[in-house]
């Protein structure tokens, strides 16, 4: 090591250019302008912020001194009807994604039907579930069900994105040996892609729902039922003893789902690990 | 394995391949060039007998690989013909191409298994080319795939692992089952793509043994792509030597001389070249 450090200081380095990185430096300086512009066009009310300590303290005295516990029951309902549309809306979405995610990846389906599908996918990511609820509750009404299916369209842009990008992510052997020995494409899918990515599947659906339970209570604002459209009407008619009861309900419900849900899906991604000796925790 | 190559006799009767016989396997001016300009075998012919045991020796890169998959039509020949038994390998597509897999076994040599999936799900591939798919979609096999697997599995020892996973399995024990998914093909021909190059050297032994037994007992046409040149002395008869794309040797495998695997490498005989440790 010595030796070699000495003979590179006693010759002259032929160091390489540095890059001028030109592009690097305007995208920064574009951000720059761009943040700038956001500020000067909101035109934040900074005496209003300095009395915000001062209104949460308020509020959250009006919530949480003495919450109405007596809603905790029809709040329970509303939240298991929020999570039933979680459920739902993941199961439909879920079971959507992965017939549409298959054949959108690459090796399975042809360009022409992959394209289409990832394209597909791409605008129902760029609208959000309030959106997909809005447009389809013309069709189906105000009701949990509009709630279910918004958040299972809504979830096909990104579910069906990450079931093909997984399906891609799938070693060739097992489809190559099932491939071999006179497999069909449906039976090359079926029983040489899907073993070998169903794990990271199945965990993703999971996450899936964690997700929809979030966005649930977001989708009750604009009344398709359960705990968000309680949480509105009773902040709309100012009761706030019992809206301090709806958020503690709707916090502990989601903590208590995502640690389930995640503790699942750690078992799932460590189950799918080749287990050559036992695991000790 | 010699032990349970007596018990495997009586099985070779009971379940003829759809040939009943093994197949010669023929390969004229065959000539593959890969999308990305790589011509990986040059105008290669090769006739290889019913019932033959071959080596095809070479360094990676060799072609030895291509070869192989253009027997199964895994890669389809730029230029050539490619005959399996009855089978025109090279003017199939479709449904006939995978009735033609069908009765060509093949391994691999990262042995390719659905490692989450049990060792009879995993055997039980072999039967996809002779059944329904909507039987393999569902997972609904019958009585006699099930038998057949079963034999297969119990072949080549692995029957007690039939309800284990396949990820659970060693080296050896996977290479096993996957040989037993190709025998559950019922094959005519078999087909091992560097088997025994993740093994360690008494299993890549007993492995070569099993490939062996396969040829002497069921008497499949068995191809096997190797790189080392005792396996290739020791277990088959002739070895067919592939540097570049192209055949540069052709013989017999027991008598082939160090100057012949000279040739065939395109340098000198090192000590990596043999496996050794019997």
């Amino acid at each position: 090591m010595t030796a070699t450090a000495t003979t590179a200081s006693a010759t002259r380095l032929a160091i390489p250019a540095k890059p001028r990185r030109l592009a690097v430096r305007a995208a920064g300086w574009a951000a720059t302008v761009v943040i700038l512009l956001a500020f000067w066009d909101i035109d934040l009310e900074w005496d209003k912020i300095a009395g915000l300590p001062a209104d949460l303290a308020h509020y959250g005295a009006l919530m949480f001194s003495d919450p109405n516990w007596s809603m905790l029951g029809e709040a329970a309902l509303q939240t298991w009807r929020s999570v039933s549309m979680a459920w739902i809306g993941a199961i439909l979405g879920v079971v959507l994604s992965t017939l549409l995610g298959i054949p959108a990846a690459q090796g399975v389906g042809p360009a022409w039907v992959r394209l289409p599908l990832r394209v597909i996918f791409a605008v129902i990511r760029a609208m959000p579930e309030v959106l997909i609820a809005i447009l389809i509750l013309t069709v189906t009404g105000l009701t949990p069900f509009t709630g279910a299916l918004a958040l299972a369209i809504g979830g096909i842009g990104t579910h069906a994105k990450w079931t093909y990008e997984t399906i891609e992510a799938v070693p060739p052997g097992t489809a190559e040996a099932v491939r071999a020995s006179g497999g069909s494409l449906v039976e090359v899918i079926r029983w040489g892609l899907w073993p070998v990515a169903a794990p990271e599947l199945m965990s993703l659906a999971l996450y899936r729902f964690e997700i929809n339970v979030r966005t649930s209570a977001i989708l009750g604002l604009i009344g398709v039922g359960g705990i968000g459209a309680m949480l509105t009407d009773y902040t709309q008619h100012r009761e706030w003893d019992t809206v301090g009861v709806l958020i503690i309900v709707v916090i502990v419900v989601t903590m208590v789902i995502d640690a389930i849900s995640g503790a699942i899906r750690r078992r799932i991604m460590e189950g799918a690990k080749v287990r050559g000796v036992e695991r000790q925790h | 394995m010699s032990d349970t190559a007596a018990a495997r006799r009586p099985e070779a009767g009971d379940h003829v391949s759809p040939a009943s016989g093994p197949w010669p396997i023929t390969l004229d001016n065959v000539t593959v060039r890969y999308p990305n300009g790589v011509v990986a075998l040059k105008d290669v012919s090769l006739s290889i007998g019913a019932g033959e045991m071959v080596a095809v020796v070479g360094l990676s890169g060799s072609g030895k690989s291509t070869m192989i998959r253009t027997i199964n039509g895994l890669v389809q020949p730029t230029q050539g013909t490619v005959t399996v038994g009855p089978h025109a390998m090279t003017s199939l597509k479709g449904a006939a191409l995978r009735r033609a897999r069908g009765d060509i076994g093949m391994i691999f040599q990262s042995f390719n298994l659905a490692d989450r999936t049990s060792v009879y799900r995993n055997a039980m591939v072999g039967r996809f080319s002779h059944t329904p798919t909507w039987r393999t979609l569902l997972g609904i096999s019958t009585a006699e795939d099930r038998d057949i697997v079963m034999r297969a599995l119990a072949s080549v020892g692995m029957l007690e692992k039939v309800w284990g996973r396949a990820g659970a399995l060693s080296g050896g024990q996977k290479q096993r089952v996957a040989i037993a998914r190709a025998l559950a093909q019922e094959p005519a021909v078999m087909l091992a793509d560097e088997p025994v190059a993740s093994l360690d050297p008494p299993t890549a032994h007993s492995v070569m043994a099993d490939l062996a037994d396969i040829n002497a007992d069921r008497g499949l046409t068995v191809l096997v792509n190797l790189h080392l040149m005792d396996l290739a002395r020791q277990y088959t008869t002739r070895m067919i030597g592939l540097r570049a794309g192209e055949v540069v040797y052709d013989g017999p495998a027991a008598s082939a001389t160090d100057a012949d695997f000279e040739q065939i490498y395109g340098r000198p005989v090192q000590q990596r070249d043999r496996l050794g440790e019997k």
